[in-house]
């Protein structure tokens, strides 16, 4: 195991570990995001898009400095994403191994990330991020977070099922009882065939996303076209050119003595090739013809960052793309319920980053990925989806994992609080309202008392109401109503409080809502629900004569 | 006869010669049955039944752990339930994320004093399970009920979600819930216990023993949308029949039930009983619910279990014996 597998392995463990801690609580001091705030395309596009400095990015930056002085040591060594692509590049790679593509062709093609960049960029210049569609670390988790984990925790369970009687029967309790939470997600099929498509270019050359079409890597390149650390070959070269072909990034000129650092990923492996040992890594900004044409044409970057500007323009007009402002003309989706804490619906999008570690975190695994929901520029943004999971009034963890701050990292007193959206009870589906049948399961299981059983006219038993100022939105009921097929009571986005900055507390209040900071908390009985009148022969709740 | 299963209310069980006097009375469902049985006519109104010279009821007052022994004790002890060897099932209320004062969940103390009976008893396993509402890691942590069972031995406390941990079994008494998927362990088991929280309930007036057998299925939502649910308690009741009833009283939610919060009554009682209906109908009388007097007959689900002959709420012609603890 050589230096640079080592440290690939270290990061890749590393990545993975802190994903399966973003989980709720949250046992970890360590920013489990960390992976995220170090890819330079997050913190290039975000604080361009969002038009802010984001502290928490700061990372992404470092990388961008010490490219300055050690080229893209990033690529080779860090990004999880680059060794996952190694990792399947090994199981995928084609027998004969003939380049399917003329060298010439390859070099053309590697300008294509510059275009993806560029056109990255254009869409935060008008403030819509479009980092998500190509951030490696925004790919990778996804990959990692809503396919592969769900996968793997699925194949644990099925294990788990089928040797049940045999841990029991052997008396080996605490395995017979372990039950690891099953996750499922949207939009999952979407993501795998994206990564077999990434992981099948292969076909063309090693590596390929990362030298043709990966956007960091073309901000990574930028800076580290004469680079501190870099390749120099000495007297002893026979020109061999093993280096050359041995190169994952094509990176070795024609003249083996000569590099284009820009290309160089630092893996050093034409440094382990070479039969000669003619070739090191060594500091020193000494002159050295200037590489050409390692850009494309002027012409073709300003029509990628035209293209990308135009593009958001363009999206930007399609009636479900979401505006946060609540005016008449203005759809909103009935069922867009964001996570606790989301910012203000432009700024939400124009920061998340569509990585999922906050869906993944999910206790209740109400966090979903969207498709087209909210238009093309929300996709892969998360939603809770009450019928699969409540939101759980003790829990922040999703504001926690964000890297980017689209949901704010809340105390937990702030965030019962934020409020989620109101729900309304469908009468013609409830079986109190509708068929007189002594249900109620949405008044058990509501850990807000939002809701109030009230005796109406024509109908026998109490039904349920949903106090307005009361409600937090957090689907408790929609998930436990047993009702199938559409719940009896539903959560919408309706009233759902949105704030870039300040105290949901003030604000909540300010708007006479009614949301206790702590779940657990002594509350007031809700409203007496026997008649005003009280007869003798009216009973409480749930009792008959 | 097979030791499993020894609870199950099963028709039809042939009575060879291990047949004991427990089993014997489990098979027999009537109502009338069990009264000849003891030798009580069945329109005997003065004479007081009392199978096998214990009485129907015994309601302890004191301190939680303290009541729950005495009540027990009352009944003949655990000993005459729990057998050397026996795998016990205890089934309390822990469904809600709630700390003990809120009494929406079975005191710990009274859960952990159950379970030490069990194993002085010499019960080779005892689960205390349920299907909790909320967060089942923090239902199990809240109530106190984990850690109050963590040092007892051969004790575990667990909730279930996979589909592994149940299994699908039909009610043959059921007369419009017929099958339902129950827990592994407790179709296992050869006793089961509940042991449930007194409390009042929006949809069944009350929750107590019956409604409580809810949580060890797992779909108790059908019971509501499918069925009618008082009438679903009681068949699901005539499958999972307890052999020994013990309803925590130290402290009653009186009103605004299951969740609350609502009037919590400092009841400082524990009762005990071998017919569940019995138990559930004593508690009833004994405490205002909403602030007035309710009768048992006044809740549906026990006044159906009393007419199909799943116990007794004719409290008037049962032997009730109250102890100090």
């Amino acid at each position: 195991m050589n230096f640079k597998r080592t440290l690939q392995a270290l990061s890749l463990f590393a990545f993975i570990t802190l994903l399966l801690l973003a989980a709720f609580p949250l046992r970890t001091w360590f920013p489990t995001d960390f992976f995220l705030r170090l890819d330079p395309l997050v913190f290039a596009g975000t604080v361009l898009g969002a038009r802010e400095w984001a502290g928490a990015l700061l990372p992404g930056f470092l990388i961008i400095l010490a490219t300055l002085f050690l080229g893209r040591f990033f690529c080779s060594c860090i990004c999880p994403m680059g060794v996952t692509l190694d990792i399947s590049d090994r199981i995928f790679r084609p027998r004969d191994s003939g380049r399917n593509l003329s060298v010439q062709s390859l070099l053309t093609l590697r300008r294509v990330k510059y275009l993806v960049l560029f056109f990255i960029l254009g869409t935060a210049i008008v403030g819509v991020s479009s980092v998500f569609i190509a951030s490696p670390l925004s790919l990778i988790t996804r990959f990692y977070g809503l396919v592969i984990y769900p996968f793997a925790v699925h194949v644990l369970d099925l294990g788990l099922d089928n040797l049940y009687m045999i841990y029991s029967g052997l008396g080996l309790q605490s395995l017979a009882y372990f039950e690891p939470q099953s996750y499922r997600f949207a939009t999952q099929i979407f993501i795998m065939a994206f990564f077999i498509l990434v992981f099948a270019l292969v076909v063309l050359a090693p590596r390929f996303w990362c030298r043709s079409l990966c956007p960091a890597g073309a901000l990574l390149a930028i800076f580290s076209r004469k680079p501190l650390l870099r390749r120099k070959v000495s007297t002893s070269c026979t020109e061999c050119g093993l280096c050359q072909r041995r190169c994952p990034m094509q990176a070795i000129e024609e003249d083996p003595h000569r590099t284009s650092h820009q290309e160089c990923i630092v893996c050093l492996e034409c440094v382990r090739v070479c039969p000669e040992k003619a070739v090191s890594f060594q500091a020193g900004w000494n002159k050295e013809p200037a590489v050409s044409g390692f850009m494309p044409q002027r012409r073709k970057v300003m029509a990628s960052v035209l293209g990308g500007v135009g593009s958001a323009l363009l999206l930007q007009t399609g009636i479900r793309e979401v505006r946060g402002d609540i005016v008449p003309g203005n759809v909103t989706p009935q069922f867009l319920i964001r996570p606790p804490g989301a910012l203000e619906e432009e700024d939400f999008l124009s920061r998340c980053i569509r990585c999922g570690q906050c869906m993944k975190a999910c206790p209740t695994n109400t966090l979903q990925p969207i498709w087209f929901e909210a238009g093309v520029l929300g996709l892969f943004s998360p939603k809770a989806l009450p019928r699969r999971g409540p939101c759980d009034p003790t829990c922040n963890v999703c504001g926690r994992v964000c890297p980017t701050g689209a949901i704010r990292d809340l105390p937990i007193n702030e965030r019962v609080w934020a409020r989620m959206g109101t729900a309304r009870v469908v009468r013609g589906k409830c079986l109190a309202w509708a068929w007189d049948r002594k249900c109620l399961v949405c008044f058990e299981v509501c850990p807000y008392a939002a809701l109030e059983l009230r005796r109406v006219p024509g109908i026998d038993i109490p039904v349920p109401f949903v106090i307005l100022e009361k409600c937090s939105g957090c689907g408790a009921c929609e998930f436990h109503c047993p009702v199938q097929a559409q719940s009896a009571i539903v959560v919408e986005p309706m009233n759902s409080l949105r704030m870039n900055k300040g105290s949901y507390i003030e604000e909540g209040r300010a708007q006479g809502m009614v949301l206790d900071p702590d779940p657990d908390r002594e509350r007031e009985p809700p409203e007496e629900i026997m008649p005003d009148t009280e007869e003798p022969d009216d009973l409480p709740p749930g009792f008959t004569d | 006869m097979n030791r499993k299963n020894r609870w199950l209310n099963k028709k039809g069980v042939s009575l060879d010669s291990s047949l004991t006097r427990r089993d014997f009375l489990k098979s027999q469902a009537g109502l009338a049955v069990l009264m000849a049985a003891s030798g009580v006519g069945v329109l005997g109104k003065a004479p007081v039944s009392r199978a096998g010279g214990y009485p129907d009821i015994g309601v302890a007052r004191g301190g939680p752990a303290e009541s729950a022994r005495a009540c027990v004790d009352l009944m003949g002890g655990m000993s005459s339930f729990v057998s050397s060897g026996d795998k016990v099932v205890i089934k309390p209320n822990m469904s809600f994320a709630h700390t003990p004062d809120r009494a929406t969940n079975t005191n710990p103390r009274v859960v952990s004093a159950l379970a030490e009976m069990c194993v002085d008893a010499g019960a080779s396993r005892v689960m205390v399970l349920d299907n909790t509402l909320q967060s089942a890691q923090r239902c199990m942590e809240l109530s106190g009920i984990r850690d109050a069972c963590a040092d007892i031995p051969n004790t575990r406390v667990e909730t279930f979600d996979s589909r592994r941990f149940f299994q699908e079994v039909s009610i043959p008494e059921g007369e419009s819930f017929r099958s339902t998927e129950v827990m592994r362990d407790v179709l296992d088991a050869d006793v089961l216990i509940a042991a449930p929280v007194a409390k009042s309930h929006s949809a069944t007036g009350v929750s107590v023993s019956m409604k409580g057998m809810m949580g060890l299925i797992r779909n108790r939502g059908v019971m509501h949308s499918r069925y009618n649910l008082n009438q679903a308690i009681v068949d699901l009741c005539t499958l999972l029949k307890a052999d020994l009833t013990v309803v925590d009283a130290t402290r009653v939610l009186s009103s605004h039930g299951p969740q609350g919060p609502g009037d919590v009554i400092e009841g400082e009682l524990v009762l005990a009983s071998r017919d569940m209906v019995a138990a559930d109908a004593k508690t009833v009388e004994l405490f205002p619910w909403y602030g007035r007097k309710i009768r048992p007959d006044q809740v549906e689900h026990i006044k159906m279990a009393h007419e199909r002959g799943l116990g007794r709420m004719d409290l008037d012609n049962l032997e009730i014996q109250t102890v100090d603890a």
